[in-house]
């Protein structure tokens, strides 16, 4: 019966980023004997970190050693062993080949499409949801219920959508008298198509964020404006969006890197297609990997993935770090 | 603000949980969890198969299953069609490695052969083919020598696909173009190919013929390799590794498909390859330049049409570009002589039923079928089976086969000289520096 | 605060103020009922796709190739054909038997680490924080290369284990319960321990069912994780009867010709547990995001 009393703990929205600082604290205010308890002699502890680390050294910790390691030898899919030893002939393949660079440059592309308007969007949407006294239930079920909806069932339905002449979208764009674009055939398109769709797959994700990070602004904020006479414009620009930086923050370096992430929807939709122009980095990495056999190609490739993953993590903390006095 | 948890709704939940998860397992049976959790081998007694046939091939290739399973009623085939191209030969490999594959898998021929070098196909002795009535003389020779890897046998063709040359006859026939019979008349020479698109444009108002130019990139490496080859042209040699791409036939080539587009605008410069079947189907073009199974499409349309051999345009031996399916037996750790058994009567089966194969328009390889009267009155399917015996498969090499990175590297370099972006020196020059990362780089089969 | 600078500050009577008050809170009300009303809006674009999918799925096939909304005959045949071809059952297995045990697993291994780092002191304490720590940074998708090897070489490709084990260790999710666990006084537990209960039994019975939150919010995303998973399992699963719901989705081919109809009904199908999840659990879920931020 205690699950209710803890309403405190459970109620509060911690951001995520409470600094892992409790070791420097955790000094127990009572006596010795229970510091002793406390202490133990080591194993007990180790004894409940084994079964994660387990795990997580072999399938986490092992595997990107191995595959860093891999990633130095010309390692085949289809023979047992290393193979012979390349040094960095696999990464100056991958930073010399255009495939490579076009892959990245894919991906950064996908990523310039799909962040603005998750993140604007997802504003507004939270912005207007805040405002709305009724039907939270069925913003929250339109915006985030595609969010948790496999990869494979929204490349289903949006490739129905996107279906020339017979598609929901073919009809609604003719209807209003433009020409149908080839939404997944052109090459020039289909990166729009697969942004669009990625923006109606993933927002409510955002959504949900920004309407907790809203739920955190003081409410006597609002009203102590109202009485000055701010109106809801001057509310949301002066208080709201102000208050929300660091949420945005968050918003965006986790967009960024998911963005960066993306292979389910091109290779489901597009593959790679039409004439590359929707391959993705990691789509680069199961060709060269897979379907090439390659696996030491892969694998640099996939490290070279990593690094690029890293410095957008090494950046946006950074830039919070530098931001977080001025909060 | 987010309320307190509610205790007894989490049980009902996890109640509800239990209960789906079980209902769940108990209705899949017990078969594909045992083989989930237990990895334990598919019971005895039936032949798994996995091709990539969709369209009418696909149709066609149902009715052959229901085929085989009226005549074994005894055994179960579990049948299953993954998406075409790389997706299909990565998933096959993968579950080679993985050692759950398919009993029976249909690969082209082109690509059938980096999955011998990369040790994931079962060589086939000539005595258990035999068995099972399958020899080397009941095959056509040209897709048979084709498909052995050193000698050995490692597929069964069961077709030839030629590119085809698809007309108009309603079309033709206004340009003068066909015979007493309403045959298309013999075209041959670079002028005389020219002189026939012309005429067919002055009946249409549009395009003479039309060929897939922008996507698939691959798609005009079969022009490409259909003119070549007749100037007897070749790409790769040993292997992939040496690049003998000859640049004076190769530029002859090109500018001459490059006169057919920009220059004289015969045909449509930059259509990808849906659109270059539209427009043919529409009327807008009287001669259309493909593989020889869009023929469903087209009848599925009620086109007046016909089909032939791509003329010889440049004046040597005859060749055209190719491929054929075949069906082949990949690698497993569990192998038994009973279920080697099953895998061939099921190709077996496959082979017999040709006829029903050939209405999709491939050339049948297997001789009783391709020399029997019904197959000669099939029309117009058997006008081009002599396409079959000049078939010019795609350069060796762990990179070359259909739809692989040699295809589009070429493909691509031709696209881009037929929509008038590259010069014919240009495009020769991308293909040979694209195409020598690849002969560079070590085979990792 | 800077709001103030831009209304001059003079003081109002009573009545002025009412007035004023008054007047600005009908203003707001009215445009809250407009951005209801421009949500609304929104909300039902929002669900087009999904309508336009159960739409579809209802119509007999050769129906669906005249884009309307109307259903002339309705029909639940292309569902019916689906679950006779008996493919999707097997899949739905599947999904549910790896994600419930991923779940499952990352709950059990991650709280119990999670503990270890909140309540426990011991030598490497903090060097397996970091060490942990670390294992945030890595995307999963740079290990496929080398888990498809290491995972073969154990004979367990093509099993359900191999998608279960990889996706146990999930290194945010000990600092979802570390961060709750530091949250519970440590009071509570130390009282029990110092009536003679083990590390054990206080984890099972004082910490772990007051963390049910973080409990929930933990299994509730690696079970959508696991289940939405599309890049390893169709690595991992090639044999057709064993593929999960996504990978079976993606790579099989049943249908011939114009059968959008069946096709909708297997996206419907392969919809249908997680709308199941979502409607049980909304606010788990999204209390889940709200407070980590937890992302795939």
């Amino acid at each position: 019966m205690a699950s209710t009393e803890i309403t405190g703990p459970a109620g509060t929205v911690a951001p995520a980023r409470t600094e892992p600082r409790t070791t420097g604290r955790r000094r127990s205010p009572s006596g010795t004997k229970r510091e002793n308890r406390l202490s133990g002699h080591g194993w007990p502890g180790l004894l409940f970190l084994a079964p994660f680390l387990v795990m997580y050294l072999l399938f986490i910790v092992g595997p990107a050693v191995y595959g860093l390691v891999m990633s130095f030898f010309h390692t085949s899919m289809v023979s047992p062993g290393l193979g012979e030893f390349a040094g960095f002939g696999n990464y100056a393949e991958a930073l010399s080949s255009s495939d490579f660079w076009s892959a990245l440059w894919q991906t950064i592309w996908f990523t310039i499409l799909t962040t603005p308007p998750l993140i604007a969007l997802a504003l507004v949407f939270a912005l207007l949801a805040e405002r709305a006294r009724r039907a939270r239930w069925f913003f929250r079920l339109a915006f985030f219920l595609p969010y948790i909806l496999p990869s494979a069932v929204v490349a289903l339905i949006w490739i129905w959508m996107y279906t020339p002449e017979l598609g929901l979208l073919s009809r609604a764009v003719t209807s209003l008298g433009f020409a149908e674009p080839d939404w997944l055939g052109d090459p020039d398109f289909a990166m729009v198509s697969l942004a669009i769709t990625t923006v109606w797959w993933t927002l409510g994700f955002n959504f949900v964020l920004y309407l907790a990070g809203l739920q955190e602004i003081p409410r006597e904020l609002y009203e102590a404006s109202s009485i000055d006479g701010a109106g809801p414009w001057q509310q949301i620009r002066l208080i709201t969006v102000p208050l929300l930086a660091r949420t945005t923050s968050l918003v965006v370096v986790l967009q960024v890197i998911a963005s960066l992430k993306v292979f389910d929807q091109m290779y489901i939709m597009t593959q790679g297609g039409p004439n590359y122009a929707t391959r993705s980095l990691l789509q680069y990495v199961f060709d060269v990997g897979f379907t090439d056999f390659r696996s030491g190609a892969a694998a640099a490739a996939s490290t070279l993935f990593f690094v690029v993953v890293l410095a957008v993590s090494a950046f946006w903390l950074v830039m919070t770090r530098r931001q977080e006095p001025e909060l | 603000m987010t309320g307190p948890p509610l205790p007894r709704s989490a049980f009902t939940r996890r109640d509800l949980l239990k209960a789906t998860l079980l209902g769940a397992v108990t209705t899949a049976g017990c078969s594909s969890v045992g083989a989930g959790l237990l990895n334990t081998p598919p019971g005895a007694g039936t032949v798994s198969y996995w091709n990539l046939f969709g369209g009418g091939d696909g149709v066609r290739m149902l009715q052959m299953e229901d085929g085989y399973r009226k005549a074994n009623p005894h055994i179960e085939l579990r049948s299953i069609t993954l998406a075409w191209g790389n997706p299909y030969y990565t998933k096959l490999a993968l579950a080679t490695v993985g050692d759950r594959p398919p009993d029976v898998a249909a690969s082209h021929l082109t690509r059938m052969k980096t999955l011998v070098r990369a040790n994931l196909l079962q060589e086939l002795n000539p005595e258990d083919l035999e068995r099972h009535g399958m020899t080397a003389d009941k095959f056509a020779p040209r897709a048979w020598e084709a498909g052995l890897v050193d000698g050995k046998i490692y597929a069964i063709p069961i077709d030839t696909h030629p590119f085809v040359l698809f007309y108009n006859t309603k079309i033709c026939e206004q340009a003068g173009l066909l015979d007493a019979e309403g045959n298309l008349r013999p075209i041959e020479g670079p002028d005389a190919f020219q002189d026939a698109l012309s005429k067919v444009k002055q009946v249409t108002g549009r395009d003479g013929a039309t060929h897939a130019v922008t996507s698939p990139s691959s798609a005009p490496w079969r022009i490409f390799q259909t003119l070549y080859s007749q100037l007897g042209g070749e790409v790769l040699a040993d292997d992939g590794t040496r690049i003998v791409l000859d640049d004076a036939k190769a530029k002859q080539v090109l500018d001459y498909l490059r006169v057919l587009t920009v220059d004289k605008g015969l045909m449509p410069a930059s259509v990808d390859y849906q659109g270059s079947i539209a427009l043919f189907a529409s009327g807008a073009a009287g001669f259309h330049l493909n593989g020889e199974w869009e023929i469903s499409t087209f009848q599925t349309a009620k086109l007046p049409f016909s089909m032939t051999l791509v003329p010889n345009i440049f004046g040597g031996p005859y060749a055209v570009q190719a491929d054929s399916h075949t069906l082949v037996l990949p690698v497993r750790p569990d192998q038994d002589r009973a279920a080697l058994d099953r895998a061939l009567g099921f190709v077996r089966s496959m082979l017999d039923q040709s006829l029903t194969w050939a209405q999709g328009g491939h050339v049948p390889t297997w001789q009783p079928v391709a020399t029997s009267a019904a197959y000669r009155e099939l029309t117009p399917q058997s006008q081009y089976a002599s396409a079959a015996a000049s078939a010019v498969y795609d350069p060796a090499g762990w990179y070359s086969g259909s739809g692989s990175n040699f295809e589009t590297i070429v493909g691509s370099a031709v696209g881009a000289v037929v929509t008038g972006e590259m010069s014919s020196v240009d495009a020769i020059a991308q293909m040979r520096s694209q195409l020598a990362v690849l002969a560079a780089t070590a085979s990792p089969v | 605060m800077a709001i103030t600078t831009h209304k001059d500050l003079q003081p109002l009577t009573s009545t002025q103020a009412q007035r004023y008050a008054a007047s600005a809170d009908r203003r707001m009300r009215l445009f809250n009922r407009c951005c209801t009303g421009v949500l609304i809006a929104f909300a039902l674009l929002w669900l087009v796709p999904l309508a336009w999918a159960l739409d579809t799925a209802l119509k007999p096939n050769g129906e669906t190739i005249d884009p309307t909304w109307v259903i002339e005959n309705p029909t639940l045949a292309s569902f019916r054909a689906l679950l006779a071809q008996g493919d999707i059952l097997n899949w739905y297995a599947a999904s549910f038997i790896t994600s419930s045990l991923a779940a499952a697993g990352t709950v059990i291994t991650a709280s119990l680490a999670a503990y270890a780092l909140s309540r426990m002191r011991f030598r490497f304490r903090l060097l397996a924080f970091w060490f942990i720590l670390i294992g945030i940074m890595i995307p999963r998708q740079v290990l496929i290369v080398p888990q498809f090897r290491e995972l073969g070489s154990v004979d367990l490709l093509n099993t359900y284990w191999a998608v279960i084990l990889p996706s146990i260790p999930t290194a945010i999710a000990v600092f979802v319960f570390k961060q709750f666990f530091d949250g519970i006084p440590k009071d509570l537990d130390e009282a029990a321990r110092i009536d003679g209960a083990g590390f054990f039994h206080t984890y099972r019975r004082i910490v772990m069912p007051l963390a049910r939150p973080a409990v929930s919010a933990v299994a509730i995303f690696s079970f959508v994780w696991a289940w939405n998973d599309l890049l390893w399992p169709l690595l991992a699963l090639t044999n057709p009867q064993i593929m999960t719901i996504p990978v079976g989705l993606a790579t099989v081919q049943g249908t011939y010709g114009i059968r959008y109809a069946d096709t909708m009904a297997s996206a419907v199908l392969g919809a249908l547990p997680l709308v199941l999840v979502f409607l049980l659990f909304q606010r788990r879920i999204v209390e889940g995001i709200a407070g980590t931020g937890l992302k795939g």
